[in-house]
């Protein structure tokens, strides 16, 4: 911070510090691309994810904000600048911070604010129909705006591959993703030579909707169903971040129920993602078993819950659900069983030699790409990175709970599943303590006054794949001004070129299966009507009408 | 050669042909069902698989594909080649066509059910097929060479190449078991779920990376084909491998033998269905290696077999 101080004096304009954990840092836009790159490469933060919001309704002006993690320092901090004008550009960071790539690519398609000098500024989310200045993310844009002179079947521009490649798609329809979207993978004989991707064609304006249709108790509902698999981590993070920004403590015993409720979702997901990833190899008994140790978790949350998954926990200040201490000893058996069961299935693994010759050297990350791309989770932590943000920026009940941060050295996909094998009973060890250590009391702190408007707040929860960092700036008619969701796939996402380049084609599902990938997570905003088919991109009417004559022939080919 | 004799080539012929579809989708069904059991899985019913292929046979024939006559005419040959097959294995009692043919036709018949895959791969012209294709046609390259070398090591020692003689346990000579047979043996038991191409060794097909490879563009009543042919392949193989490694009861009288035959086709089966159950896919280069490996050792048993070991 005084190091800080002591280079920029002239360009900081103001620092908040709200509290031990946060920071906020106002500058002049001028020098935001300089302090980034000092707060990134000489005071070696990590970089979290930039923000662009349209403040014209307040300040009448752009706001950018960049934010980043100091892990040892339990402090995140956030660099804004305000932008005038109505076509507001900003010096791109993507020199300094490569793993900004996306999320400037994103606020330049959203909010209209220019980054100038980006790496690669090509279209990320919007999709290439939409016209030149319609940003969905601006005030003055209603929520259900769609633009007159909209093209929903103009195709998508792909790169040239390099010479002497093949493309192979991958996606969007595929069947180890589940999710639609598309690598076009550049193949020489079985060898990945690079890729490119395009996403976003699920989009459904989460982000919008929270901030021009509902209200700040809504939103739980809405932050839920950002992920199908890790909901109630994006749930838990809103609801932080809003109490962060207003000053709300939610009371101790709701505290400990978030805790619990955000393992027992980091058990069901990892135990999914080790049955998927077998799957994805091929190993299927070990896909289907882990599916059924993984069953009682699902019928327990469904008994506190009333849902198999969704678990509409949080409200702004407390939770909805309370265990009795029959749920809390029925918890305890189905931990118990659970630990028994997946020992025996980490026993085996391990010894599975046939299991390591597939995915060790498989989709390596370097401590490097993970600090350049931002690579978050248990990506991070199988090549050594020790982050995890449960201990670096506790949250909820984590610092009255004791627990080991895995970490392993090789970094491939192997690692990975070691890392995720071993964060289930780390898992459980966090949840029977936290069972010790519950307290009677209320479950919801009284909220008599309203929430302030033009405070920031900001949470990061450490998600079964990573950080799950959500800002929210609280607003007027009882609902945030901006929300911004930085799903962990989104930082991911973007490592996986460097992951499969030059490996063999067949390794490619798994080191894309090791991400715990979830592109619903990741594409949050608009819809989309792009599928591409093979060389060719069939349009939706396209389909349709292929669908009614039954044929989808060769010679509709282009 | 006699009316008679004739009459009794095609009867036997068609009896194995018969045989074959009839008790494929069987083992097919035993096969997903102990899968789905090893998996704590109910798993479909035992006639699932002929049900599968009743279904498939009754539907429309789409043409997706870059060039629909060759497409129906691999699908057709994948299925014919490997039933032409049949009439040159034992199953139970001589091979019918023992008259007809040696075990070099029944080496070129084999390469022709490969080839007949390749070709469906290459009809449908997607890129996934054709991948599957590249890989099917580097498998099949270092896995046929396996075969020809255990046949010929039970040629050797047999002193002929007629089918009758070689395909009775011949890998172990008539006095003694020689050195060779037991390694042949070992090789084609490490081999056999290739050349049944289940996982671990699925590659051209691999599901999760290459949607099913050659056969991802077909569907109705060719796709039925290529499954019968894949199931029909399980049930050939297994009785190649039971005629020339595991002679033993096939001499008994009429019904004991055919029983003992079918016994250890369906030993087979369920060995194929617990690795499969067992082990994550290779490969293709890891595959390949092992295969080499493999060959490498079955050259010193063709050498030791060439010296009477």
């Amino acid at each position: 911070m005084k190091r800080l101080k002591d280079n920029f004096g002239e360009a900081i304009q103001r620092v908040d510090l709200p509290d031990d954990g946060r920071l906020y840092l106002f500058v002049a836009p001028a020098s935001l691309k300089e302090i980034c790159r000092f707060i990134f490469r000489d005071l070696d933060a990590r970089y979290i994810i930039s923000i662009g919001a349209d403040d014209r309704p307040i300040s009448g002006k752009f706001l950018v904000a960049h934010n980043f993690a100091f892990d040892r320092e339990g402090l995140l901090a956030s660099v804004l600048a305000y932008l005038a004008g109505e076509k507001p550009t900003v010096d791109s960071i993507t020199d300094a911070v490569p793993a900004a790539n996306w999320a400037e690519r994103e606020f330049r398609d959203l909010v209209g604010i220019e980054p100038r000098g980006h790496r690669y500024p090509k279209r990320l989310v919007l999709p290439d129909g939409w016209p030149e200045g319609a940003h969905p993310l601006r005030k003055d844009v209603p929520w259900n705006y769609c633009p007159p002179d909209f093209k929903a079947d103009q195709e998508f521009t792909f790169d040239d591959p390099p010479e002497g490649c093949v493309v192979v798609p991958f996606g969007p329809f595929h069947p180890t993703l589940d999710e639609p979207a598309h690598f076009r993978l550049y193949v020489e004989g079985e060898m990945v030579r690079g890729c490119e991707y395009r996403g976003f064609m699920a989009h459904r304006g989460i982000e919008k909707l929270g901030e021009s249709v509902l209200t700040y108790n809504d939103i739980p509902m809405m932050a839920e169903r950002i992920c199908g698999i890790c909901g109630c981590v994006h749930n838990v993070a809103y609801a932080q971040a809003v109490e962060n920004a207003a000053a709300i403590a939610p009371p101790p015993r709701a505290e400990i129920i978030r805790t619990i409720m955000l393992e027992i979702e980091r058990l069901h997901s990892h135990l999914l993602w080790v049955g998927l990833a077998c799957h994805i190899v091929g190993f299927d008994t070990l896909f289907m078993q882990s599916f059924r140790i993984r069953e009682p978790i699902m019928r327990f949350a469904e008994k506190i819950t009333g849902n198999r998954k969704t678990y509409a926990l949080c409200l702004i200040g407390g939770v909805r659900w309370d265990f009795n201490p029959e749920l809390m000893s029925e918890l305890r058996a189905v931990l118990g069983r659970l630990e028994e069961e997946w020992r025996a299935v980490a026993d085996a693994v391990g010894r599975d030699r046939n299991l390591q010759k597939r995915t060790r050297g498989v989709g390596v990350t370097t401590p490097q790409l993970v600090k350049e791309a931002g690579l978050i989770g248990p990506v991070a932590r199988a090549a050594g990175v020790d982050i995890d943000c449960r201990r670096d920026h506790p949250y909820a009940a984590y610092d009255r709970v004791e627990f080991k941060v895995i970490v392993e050295k090789d970094g491939d996909v192997w690692s990975r599943i070691v890392v995720r094998l071993m964060e289930v009973f780390e898992s459980i060890h966090i949840i029977r303590q936290c069972l010790e250590k519950i307290e009677d009391g209320p479950i919801q702190a009284a909220i008599t006054d309203e929430l302030p408007p033009g405070r920031m707040g900001m949470s990061s929860v450490e998600a079964p794949r990573g950080e799950s960092h959500h800002f929210v700036i609280t607003g007027e008619q009882n609902r945030p001004r901006r929300w911004r969701v930085r799903a962990p796939t989104y930082q991911n996402l973007q490592g996986i070129p460097a992951m499969i380049k030059d490996q063999q084609l067949a390794d490619m599902t798994i080191s894309l299966g090791s991400i715990d990938p979830c592109f619903s997570c990741t594409d949050r905003i608009e819809t989309v009507d792009l599928r591409s088919g093979r060389t060719r991109v069939y349009t939706q009417e396209e389909l349709i009408k292929s669908r009614r004559t039954g044929l989808i022939n060769a010679n509709q080919k282009k | 050669m006699t009316a008679m004799e004739l009459i009794k080539i095609i009867l036997g012929g068609l009896a194995n042909v018969f045989l074959v579809l009839l008790l494929a989708p069987f083992f097919e069904g035993i096969l997903r069902k102990l899968t789905a059991r090893i998996q704590s899985r109910q798993g479909p019913p035992l006639w699932q698989p002929y049900y599968d292929l009743l279904k498939l046979l009754g539907k429309e024939d789409l043409e997706a594909g870059e060039s629909p006559l060759m497409q129906r005419g691999a699908a057709c040959l994948a299925l014919g080649s490997v039933l032409t097959v049949a009439w040159l294995v034992p199953m139970g009692f001589a091979p019918p066509l023992n008259a007809g043919g040696d075990i070099v036709l029944l080496i070129y018949l084999l390469g022709l059910c490969a080839i007949a895959t390749l070709l469906a791969g290459l009809a449908a012209g997607s890129t996934y097929s054709l991948m599957g294709i590249s890989r099917e046609m580097m498998a099949v390259i270092t896995l046929e060479p396996l075969l020809v070398v255990a046949l010929v090591v039970g040629a050797t020692h047999a002193g002929s190449l007629r089918l009758d003689r070689v395909l009775d346990g011949s890998v172990y000579g008539a006095s003694g078991i020689p050195w060779s047979g037991l390694i042949m043996l070992a090789v084609m038991l490490l081999s056999f779920q290739a050349f049944v191409q289940r996982v671990p060794f699925d590659t051209a097909e691999a599901e999760t990376e290459i949607m099913e490879g050659p056969v991802m563009e077909y569907s109705g009543p060719k796709l039925a084909l290529l499954k019968y042919a894949r199931m029909a392949k399980l049930v050939i193989y297994s009785g190649l491998l039971v005629a020339l490694f595991l002679p033993w009861g096939s001499a008994l009288p009429f019904p004991l033998g055919l029983a003992a035959f079918w016994l250890k086709v369906f030993g087979l089966v369920l060995l194929v269905t617990l690795v499969a159950a067992t082990h994550a896919r290779y490969r293709i280069d890891q595959a390949l290696r092992y295969y080499a490996a493999l060959l490498g050792v079955a050259f010193l048993a063709l050498v030791l077999a060439v010296n009477g070991y």
